[in-house]
C-alpha cells in the first residue's frame, strides 16, 4: 500500500483500485461497472457468471481493512439498464451502515429514483476542503481533482524485450485518474508525461513507477 | 450433349477429355471432383453438364435448382457472368443470379420473390440464406451445389461452414448432387472424402494439364551487401524495372498490402515512364478500381500490377507474360498457382522470378524449385472440433425457421469436421445457447435461444436476430473504415488500427496515392491529394502466413543435399554461408544447432529445427516452460520457418539445458498443454473463435452500432473464460488449435524422435550469426513467464510518450 499527501491530507492507494481518504474515513472507488456481466448475458453474450460476483468480495475485504463512514462512487457504477444485479446491490446496501454517494457517470443511466429508493445519494460532483469530485477527468483551477473514466493502464518495458499492461492511479499536479474498480472492464493505455506519477496496481501491491 | 458441343465449336473450341469426363458424370447422376487449375475451362465442365440436364427437363419447376459457391466475391461476379452467357445461348429462359456481401437489400428482395433458375454465391451468403425462415422452401427445387476452388475453402473455417451446409442441405434434399472443383493439393483424396462424404459413390476427374514452370531467382551482382533480413527487396528494384521493360506484361506478387503500396511507390519513382501503365491490387482497394485494373489487365492496357493474393484465383489475363514473387511464398502449391498466372495460352511455358527479400530466403527459393520439378504439393489440413463455427451455424438455424435437436445431431456428426463429436459434447453446446452455462442459476437473465413447446430451438429476441444476421462469417478482419476523398469518391478501406494512430494533417499512402487525413467521421476516413513525400504505410495485420510442413522438408533437402552446392543460389550465398561458419557452422542432417549470443537486448538462444512456423511456435513455448521450471525466468520468444529464439534477461547455461534433458519426447503433450496455458499463445486463435462464434460482436462499417453498451473485446473474454470457465469448449478450442491446427497429428512426436537421433550442437557466438538474424528482428512475440508480476514490473520502466523523456 502506498500513502500520498496531497494538501495536508492523506490517502491510501490500495491494490484493489480503490483509494481511503484517511481524515475523512472515506473510501472512494471509480468505474464499478455493476451488471456489466448481466447486461451481456441478458443480450445473448454468454459472460461466465463469476466474473461479476468479484465487486462484493472486494469491498467487503476493503471495509474490514479501513474503518469507513463513507463510499464515493466515481461514476459508471452500473454498466447499463436496470438487471438483477440490482437487487444483490440493494441487499448489500441495506447491510450497510455507511453514507453512500455516486457521482454520475456517463453510463449511469439507471433512474435516481432508484437509488434514492435505497439510500444512495446521487450528486454530479462534490466538492471538500480543496478536492473536486467527479466521474470525467477534467481541471479545476484551485482544486485537487479525483476521477475515474479513463479505465487508465500503462504500457511497461524492461530487457529481454519484455513488455507489460497494467492498470495503474494515474496522478499529475492537479488530478488523480482512478483505476477501473470493476472486473470485468478493459484498459486504455496512456503514456505518462513529465511531471506524472504512476501507481501500478497488481492486485496485491501498489508500485511506484518512476 | 450434342447442343453443349455445339456450342463449343461454335465459339472455336474443342472440348477437352476432363471436360467431356465431367459432362457424361454429371448426365449419370453423379456426385464428384474435379481437379483442375484456375483458366482451363472448369467452370464449363460443370456448368455444361447442368444446362445439359435443364434442357431435358419439359418443364421447369420454381426455386433455385443450381447454387454455385465461391470463396472471392470478384470471384462470384466472373463466374455468374461466364455461366450465364452459355446460358442464354443455349436455355434463356434461365437466370442466373448473383448473391454476395455487396448484393442490395432491393436485389435480394428481388431473388426472393423470384428465384432465379442458378445462384452464384460465397459461403457466407449462403449461411444467410439458411437463416431465413422458409429457406426449405426456397431451396426445395434445388439440385445440385458446386463448390469452386474446394483447396481454397477447405483448411480455412469457411471450408468447416460448406461441410455443414451440404450436411444440413442433405438432410432435407436427400437426392442432392455435390460437384467440387479443386486445384492439386497434397492430400487430394482427403479433400474430396471431406466434401463428398466416404460413402456415396462419386467420381474424380482429373484435368491432367501440367504446365513447365521455370523459376528463376533473382540475384543481386553484389552478394556482400545483400541484407540478412528485411522483408521489402527493394534493394533489387533495378533487377525488377529491368524485367518489367523487357516484356509487355509483369504480374508482381506480394505477401502482404503494406509491401504491395511501397513497392509500387517504388517502380514509379524507379521508372517514372511507368506513370499510365502501372495499377495496384489488393484486397483494401476500392471494389471498382479493382475491377478497373483486371479489365484493363485483359485488354493488354497495363505493362505492370503489383497485387497481392488478390489475383490468385480467378480472371483469366491471357497477355501476362512474366511473373514476380516477392519474398517466400511459404508454399509449393501458391507458387505454382501464382506461376500459372503468365502463359496462359495452351503449351505457354510460364515463367516465374523469385526475389529473395533476405539471403536465407534463396534457400527457400531452392526448395521451390525441387517442389514443382517432383510436384510435391502441399496438403491443406482441414480443421476439426470447430466448435466457434457449430455455434454460428446452430444461431443460423435458431434465427429462421429453427431447428430440432434430436434431428439436427446426426447430420452434424456427418461432417468430416465433427465426426467425433459425443453426446455430451452436444449437450454441453446446446446448454450453453438456451442458458449460458451448463446449470440453471438464480438471478441469471441470459437470453439467446429458446426451447419452444414442441421443442424447437428458437431465437425470439429481435435484436440478437438482427446481431447474429451482421456477423455471419467466418473471415475475421479488424474493424475497417471506408477512406474517401472530401469531394466524393471511395478509395478502399483501411483497418481501424492504423487510422487511430495518426491526427488530422498526417500524411499517408494508399492506394498508391499520398493522402492528407482531413477528419474520421461516420466510420469514414475522409481525405485529400497531398504533394508531401513524408508518409506513412499502412500495415495490414493478416500478413502472416506459416511454412507449409511440406516445405519444410524441401528445405532441409536444399539445405542438405551435396548436389545444391553447384546451384546459382548457394554460390550467391557462399559469403554469406562464410560468415555463418565463423561464428557457427551450418548444421548437416544429423545436428541439431543451437546458438547463444548476447546482445543490449538481453542473452538469445536459437533453435534451428527447420520445421516451420506452427511447429516452432510451439516448441518455443515448451522449451521456454521447461527451462521456467529450472528457476523462475522470463522470456520472450519468437519464431520463423527456419527456428525459434528464447530471449531472457537472464542466463541459463548450457549444462542446465542438456543435463537437465530438456529436450525429451516424454510429457510431450502435457508439458505442451500447460506452456500454452501459461504463455497464453493461444490468446490470438481466441480473438477469432470470439468473433466467429458470437461472443464479440464487432459491427459493420456504415451501420452504426446501437448496442454501445455490448462491445467488448476478445482480450477480456479470454481473460474471464481463463479465469472463471477454463473448461469452456471455446476456450479449449483455442488452446487445441494453437497445437494442432497447421500440422499433421503426431507431426510433433517424430520432431522430437528425430531430435533423439541427432546430436546437438551448442555454439556460443561472440556477436549474432546470418541465420538468427531474421528471427531476433522479429518483433511479433510471445511470452513466458516463471516469475511473479511484481518481480517482473520491478525490472521494468514506463513507456513514456514518443520523442518526450
Amino acid at each position: 500500500m502506498n500513502s500520498i499527501e496531497i494538501n495536508n491530507h492523506n490517502f491510501i492507494l490500495h491494490p484493489s483500485g480503490a483509494i481511503f481518504w484517511l481524515e475523512k474515513k472515506t473510501l472512494f472507488l471509480a468505474d464499478v461497472h455493476l451488471g456489466k456481466v448481466a447486461h451481456f448475458r441478458k443480450n445473448g453474450i454468454a459472460v461466465p457468471r463469476k466474473a461479476e460476483g468479484l465487486f462484493y468480495e472486494k469491498i467487503t475485504k476493503l471495509l474490514n481493512d479501513f474503518t469507513t463512514t463513507r463510499i464515493i462512487f466515481l461514476g459508471d457504477l452500473f454498466h447499463s439498464e436496470l438487471n438483477n444485479e440490482w437487487y444483490l446491490f440493494e441487499s448489500w446496501v441495506k447491510k450497510q451502515n455507511l453514507e453512500i454517494i455516486l457521482i454520475e457517470g456517463n453510463h449511469d443511466i439507471i433512474p435516481k429514483l432508484e437509488f434514492n429508493s435505497i439510500n444512495v445519494k446521487i450528486l454530479e460532483n462534490l466538492i471538500e476542503d480543496k478536492f473536486y469530485f467527479t466521474h470525467l477527468p477534467i481541471h479545476k483551477k484551485d482544486y485537487f481533482v479525483f476521477c475515474g473514466h479513463i479505465h487508465p493502464g500503462v504500457k511497461l518495458k524492461g530487457s529481454g524485450l519484455q513488455q507489460m499492461k497494467m492498470p495503474c492511479f494515474f496522478k499529475s499536479k492537479d488530478q488523480l485518474i482512478l483505476p477501473a474498480f470493476g472486473g470485468f472492464t478493459g484498459l486504455h493505455i496512456l503514456s505518462p508525461t513529465k511531471g506524472v506519477k504512476v501507481y501500478i496496481t497488481t492486485g496485491k501491491e501498489v508500485m511506484e513507477m518512476s | 450433349m450434342i447442343k453443349v458441343l455445339k456450342w463449343f465449336k461454335k465459339r472455336g473450341w474443342n472440348a477437352q477429355k476432363f471436360q467431356k469426363e465431367c459432362w457424361k458424370a454429371y448426365s449419370e447422376g453423379k456426385n464428384g471432383i474435379l481437379h483442375a487449375p484456375t483458366g482451363s475451362g472448369k467452370t464449363y465442365a460443370i456448368w455444361g453438364g447442368i444446362i445439359d440436364e435443364s434442357l431435358k427437363m419439359k418443364k421447369h419447376k420454381t426455386g433455385i435448382q443450381a447454387i454455385w459457391i465461391t470463396p472471392l466475391r470478384a470471384l462470384a461476379v466472373e463466374i455468374q457472368k461466364a455461366i450465364q452467357i452459355m446460358t442464354n445461348d443455349l436455355n434463356p429462359d434461365l437466370k442466373i443470379a448473383l448473391r454476395t456481401g455487396d448484393t442490395s437489400q432491393k436485389e435480394r428482395g428481388n431473388q426472393k420473390r423470384k428465384p432465379s433458375f442458378g445462384l452464384v454465391t460465397t459461403p457466407e451468403s449462403l449461411h444467410l440464406l439458411l437463416s431465413t425462415k422458409d429457406h426449405q422452401k426456397t431451396l426445395k427445387s434445388l439440385k445440385i451445389i458446386v463448390i469452386d476452388e474446394w483447396h481454397e475453402l477447405l483448411g480455412t473455417k469457411r471450408g468447416v461452414q460448406i461441410e455443414l451446409a451440404i450436411a444440413y442441405l442433405n438432410s432435407f434434399l436427400p437426392n442432392l448432387k455435390v460437384w467440387g472443383i479443386s486445384a492439386t493439393i497434397g492430400n487430394k483424396d482427403l479433400a474430396s472424402k471431406i466434401l463428398l462424404g466416404s460413402s456415396k459413390s462419386f467420381v474424380t476427374v482429373n484435368a491432367e494439364i501440367q504446365k513447365k514452370i521455370e523459376v528463376e531467382s533473382i540475384l543481386p551482382k553484389n552478394m556482400e551487401r545483400f541484407p540478412w533480413r528485411g522483408h521489402l527487396g527493394i534493394h533489387l528494384l533495378s533487377h525488377v524495372l529491368e524485367i518489367v521493360k523487357k516484356n509487355k506484361t509483369t504480374l508482381i506478387f506480394t505477401n502482404t498490402r503494406a509491401q504491395c503500396e511501397i513497392w509500387y511507390h517504388h517502380l514509379l519513382d524507379g521508372n517514372p515512364e511507368l506513370a499510365g501503365d502501372i495499377a495496384m491490387h489488393h484486397g483494401s482497394i476500392d471494389k471498382k478500381i479493382r475491377l478497373w485494373v483486371e479489365d484493363a489487365l485483359r485488354k493488354e492496357n497495363l505493362k505492370v500490377v503489383v497485387c497481392t493474393s488478390s489475383l490468385d484465383l480467378g480472371v483469366d489475363f491471357s497477355p501476362v507474360e512474366n511473373c514476380i514473387q516477392i519474398g517466400s511464398p511459404k508454399g509449393v502449391g501458391r507458387f505454382i498457382q501464382r506461376a500459372g498466372r503468365s502463359g496462359h495460352q495452351p503449351k505457354a511455358k510460364s515463367k516465374i522470378y523469385f526475389l529473395p527479400t533476405h539471403a536465407m530466403e534463396l534457400i527457400e527459393s531452392l526448395a521451390l524449385q525441387r517442389g514443382i520439378e517432383k510436384h510435391k504439393i502441399e496438403d491443406r489440413l482441414p480443421y476439426l472440433n470447430s466448435y466457434d463455427v457449430l455455434f454460428q451455424f446452430l444461431m443460423t438455424l435458431a434465427v429462421g425457421s429453427g431447428f430440432d435437436q434430436k434431428d439436427l445431431f446426426p447430420v452434424i456428426q456427418k461432417t468430416f469436421c465433427f465426426q467425433t463429436i459425443k453426446k455430451e459434447q452436444w449437450q454441453w453446446i446446446l446448454n450453453f445457447l438456451v442458458k449460458g452455462s451448463q446449470s440453471l442459476e438464480y438471478y441469471d437473465e441470459y437470453k439467446k435461444v429458446t426451447i419452444l413447446e414442441n421443442g424447437i430451438y428458437k431465437v425470439i429476441n429481435k435484436g440478437i436476430i438482427m446481431r447474429h444476421r451482421l456477423s455471419i462469417g467466418t473471415i475475421v478482419g479488424d474493424a475497417t473504415l471506408k477512406v474517401r476523398y472530401q469531394k466524393g469518391g471511395y478509395l478502399g478501406s483501411v483497418e481501424e488500427w492504423f487510422i487511430s494512430k495518426l491526427i488530422p494533417g498526417d500524411i499517408f499512402t494508399f492506394s498508391g496515392r499520398n493522402l492528407e487525413l482531413i477528419r474520421i467521421r461516420n466510420m469514414e476516413v475522409i481525405v485529400r491529394k497531398s504533394k508531401s513525400k513524408k508518409t506513412r504505410i499502412p500495415s495490414w495485420m493478416g500478413g502472416r502466413m506459416s511454412f507449409s510442413a511440406h516445405l519444410s522438408n524441401l528445405l532441409k533437402n536444399a539445405l542438405y543435399e551435396e548436389t545444391n552446392k553447384n546451384s546459382p543460389e548457394f554460390r550467391a550465398l557462399s559469403p554469406i554461408f562464410d560468415q555463418q561458419k565463423k561464428e557457427s557452422i551450418i548444421p548437416k542432417s544429423n545436428e541439431f544447432l543451437i546458438e547463444r549470443f548476447e546482445t543490449r537486448e538481453g542473452f538469445h538462444t536459437i533453435f534451428y529445427p527447420f520445421e516451420g512456423y506452427a511447429i516452432h511456435e510451439v516448441m518455443a513455448s515448451l522449451l521456454a516452460y521447461r527451462i521456467s521450471l529450472l528457476k523462475p525466468i522470463s522470456f520472450s520468444m519468437s519464431f520463423n520457418d527456419y527456428g525459434f529464439e528464447l530471449l531472457s534477461d537472464q542466463t541459463f547455461s548450457k549444462e542446465d539445458f542438456l543435463d537437465n534433458n530438456l529436450l525429451t519426447k516424454n510429457y510431450l503433450k502435457d508439458d505442451i498443454e500447460r506452456s500454452i496455458n501459461i504463455s497464453e499463445m493461444s490468446r490470438r486463435r481466441f480473438r477469432d473463435i470470439a468473433v466467429i462464434s458470437g461472443l464479440v460482436f464487432q459491427g459493420f462499417p456504415g451501420k452504426p452500432i446501437k448496442s454501445k453498451h455490448l462491445q467488448s473485446g476478445s482480450q477480456l473474454f479470454y481473460n474471464v473464460f481463463k479465469d472463471y470457465e477454463p473448461d469452456n469448449l471455446l476456450y479449449q478450442q483455442a488452446i487445441e488449435e494453437t497445437f494442432e491446427h497447421g500440422m499433421e497429428s503426431g507431426r510433433m512426436i517424430k520432431v522430437f524422435e528425430n531430435i533423439e537421433n541427432q546430436s546437438i550442437v551448442w555454439r556460443n557466438c561472440s556477436q549474432p550469426t546470418p541465420f538468427s538474424f531474421p528471427i531476433i528482428t522479429d518483433r511479433i512475440r510471445t511470452k513466458l513467464s516463471s516469475e511473479s508480476v511484481e518481480d517482473r514490473i520491478r525490472k521494468m520502466s514506463l513507456q513514456l510518450e514518443k520523442g518526450k523523456t
